[in-house]
């Protein structure tokens, strides 16, 4: 027996180093161009290009912009350096944003502004709300302007101080009238990615259809017809991304639902009145008042067709009671342009035709505003000029044989039925989706994450490339306290 | 606000070290049979006969107690469809075992014996912040089942025999991360309860060059109930949502029948053939139960849907001197793990086993049985569009897994 343990030790480390070499390898996929060249990648866009998130465009958010993943991930596949305009670290909260700070006692979020190490160099005009940001005027690949609407990129001025504070930040000064369509024209890409026009819609139904409006179609088509022939002049290759219909996002999904639990908690009815204005909201402007029960706004199940926006949240809890919050707050707004005949609040509510003793959001004397409420004409014509903008952008990107990036059926998805990530789950909901950041409009660095892998998807499908796609859950959702 | 998505609590539970018989099924019962290809039930080689056909031990001339012990040495590594970088599992070692003691009279025509074993098994690690941890991060499964037997020879060519499997001893750990944005991790551990089942068959050797038998062991459930809950490093601002301690589980085992042929052509020749099918298609759901909301559910499902499989084995020994035998064999085993249905804790395809063992004994009573098997899992890959297509995107990771395996024994044996 001890014979056979002194002999079986050899055979036993024998058998040990045999099994250290049959350790399975997997080898990595191969990655390839195909067809497509990568070496000089443009990203044209908005604030979805920027990484714009938590309601501002800081360092963290730049540095996981699609974009900036995609452009990693081509380098696997020839793709060069990629610059995009950083702030610095000292100044890496940028535009300042969002933070989630807590959660009320009733789960609902409170979010808290950044405000320190932040990138504002001053403001035009000395108008505190249009702050002007630390230049960066080197080149740069990432073109993502936030605000920007496809009608906005043949106006001269736009990189001006007066123009789009973005855009005039990465604007060399000796070519402050240059438009956006001139310097993606001058860009010279290989290869591109081409993601415009969620402002013209965006703007209008982020304010409940009551201020801004949807540019026209034909500006539309012609201006995102000029910016793709430009970017393929020199035989570029690419990717067009369609727009989500908005109506889909937090932002419009996530109050209404929350303000219907809570009346049925409060044993309201669901046949409570419900009375919202329409229209532009503006003093002299006629709006029309719209008597309805709470039963019209959409509830988690999904019944009901008034969508309530997220800025809507600080609202709601003065439903019923004789408020002015809201038109004191709007007064304060609207107060710098106001006319000389509006000299004070009670001279607003009266032309505004408000009495704020009445209970709000239930009497046509103190309705909701319309601001905060996105109806079902507004969305129809939402969701119409979506269609429309889609249809153009598709044509002309089937036109020029580019690949396409439904973010309208990729977003709808996600918003039936969640995207899950190597086993996570995420969905479109507020907060606790991973996917949407704190201002219930733009992606969480997952949710840039997940667009950059449908891009790859695409870009994949089209040119034969075999680029890989990224571990999306290495990026983060929204960060909990 | 919303948060039913923050965890998808459950959803794997039993998995699988190599060196089984598809999903987490172990056939490392006798040490002889380990050289063989795992063939045994148209055999009546020694006191495993218990397990491998109880029918068979009433034809096993000597009385006797043997112990064996294997090592599973497993190797695997995965890479994810999303991602991308080659993980190698952290390799861990399981040590199944087997104990047998028969008795009976020289010549009577009964035998009886207890035997202990264990059948089910797994043990993995995964790799820390490997794209999977939200599914599984580790699991450590060990089951010990008693089996008293007794076994009787109706003539000279045809005995029976069935045992009372009881399922003496079992332990879960399943560890994971929790999903975004709660975080943290969730470890569940608990004893299997003790459940009973039964074995039995029937040896038929109508000439000296040919045998052949049939058994069965009955389906089982390993329960466990009011297991622990334990949860950390979840965000403050969540923490009471998972206000789960206690947790219920039941894994069902899958029903075997066994066909199984010998052949001895000559007397130092021994061939063996066995087919195996496992019911595993009991196995279509795991579901846990929580004695407290997790995130505001408390039972996690996950889908299984399992298939029954078969086993395919063949094996030989060669009495090559009075005191030395030598063993090869082979085994082919179909995966109970449907296309697009592969969890991190059972990474399982079809397998295919190639063995070989040696005996040796020192007089007339005592031997020693020395095997090795290597198992070769064949690769599985399945995409995120096949999960999406089952809808079991939520709780399992797309890539591609690989495992192999050496599993080296050893036996001591004794007979009276």
């Amino acid at each position: 027996m001890y014979t056979f343990l002194k002999k079986g030790a050899p055979a036993l480390a024998l058998l040990g180093l045999a099994l250290g070499s049959c350790q399975p390898e997997l080898e990595e996929p191969k990655a390839s161009a195909g067809s497509a060249d990568f070496s000089r990648y443009i990203a044209v866009g908005n604030s979805l290009t920027a990484g714009f998130m938590d309601g501002g465009l800081y360092r963290e958010g730049q540095a996981s912009s699609y974009p900036a993943l995609l452009a990693q991930q081509f380098s696997r596949v020839g793709g060069g350096a990629f610059t995009q305009p950083l702030f610095t670290e000292a100044q890496a909260n940028g535009s300042g944003y969002l933070r989630l700070a807590g959660f009320t006692a009733q789960g609902s979020p409170i979010t808290a502004p950044v405000v320190t190490s932040l990138a504002i160099r001053g403001f035009a005009g000395n108008d505190p709300t249009k702050p002007l940001y630390t230049k960066f005027t080197e080149p740069v690949n990432n073109l993502g302007v936030p605000g920007i609407r496809m009608s906005d990129i043949t106006t001269a001025g736009y990189g001006s101080t007066q123009g789009n504070p973005y855009f005039e930040r990465i604007t060399p000064d000796a070519s402050g009238t240059q438009t956006y369509l001139q310097r993606i024209s001058a860009s010279n890409p290989t290869f591109f990615t081409f993601w415009l026009g969620n402002n013209d819609v965006l703007g209008f139904a982020t304010a409940g259809g009551a201020a801004n409006s949807i540019t026209a179609r034909t500006t539309f088509t012609n201006n995102a017809n000029s910016a793709i022939d430009a970017l393929t002049a020199n035989g570029a290759k690419g990717v067009v991304a369609l727009i989500p219909d908005v109506a889909n996002i937090p932002f419009f999904t996530t109050v209404g639902p929350a303000f219907r639990s809570t009346l049925a908690q409060a044993n309201v009815p669901s046949a409570a009145p419900f009375v919202y204005t329409t229209g532009t909201l503006a003093p002299g402007q006629p709006n029309t008042r719209v008597s309805t029960t709470v039963a019209s706004i959409r509830d988690a199940a999904g019944t009901g067709n008034l969508l309530l926006t997220l800025t809507a949240s600080p609202y709601l809890g003065l439903y019923g009671q004789p408020s002015g919050k809201y038109w004191r707050d709007f007064y304060q707004q609207a107060r710098p342009s106001l006319p000389a005949t509006i000299p004070n609040l009670a001279t607003f509510l009266l032309v505004m035709q408000i009495d704020t003793l009445r209970p709000f959001g239930q009497t046509t004397q103190n309705p909701f505003p319309s601001t905060l409420v996105l109806d079902a004409t507004e969305q129809t014509t939402v969701r119409t000029a979506t269609t429309n903008f889609n249809a153009d952008l598709t044509a002309k990107a089937t036109a020029k044989d580019l690949a396409i990036f439904d973010a309208n059926s990729f977003f709808n998805g996600v918003a039936a039925n969640g995207y899950a990530t190597n086993g996570q789950i995420n969905s479109a909901s507020f907060i606790s989706g991973n996917l949407f950041s704190l201002d219930g409009v733009h992606p969480t660095p997952r949710g840039y994450a997940v667009v950059a892998n449908e891009m790859i998807r695409v870009i994949n499908q089209k040119y034969g490339s075999t680029i890989p796609f990224v571990d999306a859950n290495a990026y983060r959702g929204v960060r909990f306290p | 606000m919303n948060l039913k998505h923050l965890l998808f609590a459950g959803g794997a539970l039993l998995g699988a070290t190599a060196a089984q018989a598809g999903g987490f099924q172990l056939t490392l019962a006798g040490q002889k049979n380990n050289g063989m290809g795992g063939v045994g039930t148209g055999l009546a080689l020694d006191q495993a006969a218990m397990f491998y056909n109880p029918g068979a031990l009433a034809m096993v001339r000597e009385r006797g107690v043997q112990i064996g012990v294997n090592a599973t040495l497993a190797r695997q590594a995965f890479r994810a469809q999303y991602g991308g970088t080659e993980r190698q599992l952290d390799n861990t070692v399981s040590t199944p075992f087997n104990f047998y003691a028969g008795f009976g009279p020289t010549e009577g025509k009964w035998k009886a014996g207890i035997g202990v074993y264990t059948p089910f098994g797994s043990r993995l690690d995964y790799n820390d912040n490997w794209e999977g941890r939200t599914s599984l991060t580790s699991i450590d499964l060990k089951s010990i089942f008693v089996q008293p037997t007794v076994s009787y020879a109706l003539t000279d060519q045809l005995s029976v025999g069935a045992g009372l499997v009881v399922f003496a001893a079992g332990s879960v750990n399943l560890q994971r991360d929790i999903q975004d944005p709660a975080q943290g991790s969730i470890e569940l551990d608990g004893k299997a309860d003790t459940k009973f089942g039964w074995n039995a068959g029937v040896y038929f050797k109508p000439s000296d060059k040919f045998s052949l038998g049939i058994s069965h062991r009955s389906k089982m459930d390993a329960v466990v109930s009011g297991g622990d809950v334990i949860i950390s490093g979840v965000n403050a601002s969540l923490a009471n949502r998972f206000a789960a301690r206690k947790f219920d589980v039941t894994l069902p085992l899958p029903a075997t029948t066994t066909i199984g042929f010998g052949l001895m052509p000559t007397e130092k020749l021994t061939l063996g053939f066995d087919v195996n099918y496992a019911t595993w298609s009991r196995y279509q759901e795991l579901v846990f139960t929580f004695d407290a909301p997790i995130n505001g559910q408390t039972v996690s499902r996950s889908r299984r849907e399992y298939q029954d499989a078969l086993t395919f084995r063949l094996g030989g020994q060669y009495q090559v001197t009075d005191a030395l035998t030598v063993r090869l064999g082979g085994a082919f085993d179909e995966t109970p793990v449907k296309d697009g249905f592969v969890t991190p804790e059972t990474p399982d395809n079809d397998r295919l086993t190639a063995t070989a063992g040696v005996s040796y004994k020192f007089g007339e009573r005592f031997g020693i049985d020395v095997s090795a098997q290597y198992v070769n899992i064949a690769k599985r890959s399945q995409t995120q569009e096949d999960l999406l297509n089952n809808g079991v995107a939520n709780d399992r990771v797309a890539g591609t897994y690989k495992t192999v395996a050496v599993v080296p024994g050893f036996g001591l044996n004794y007979n009276f």
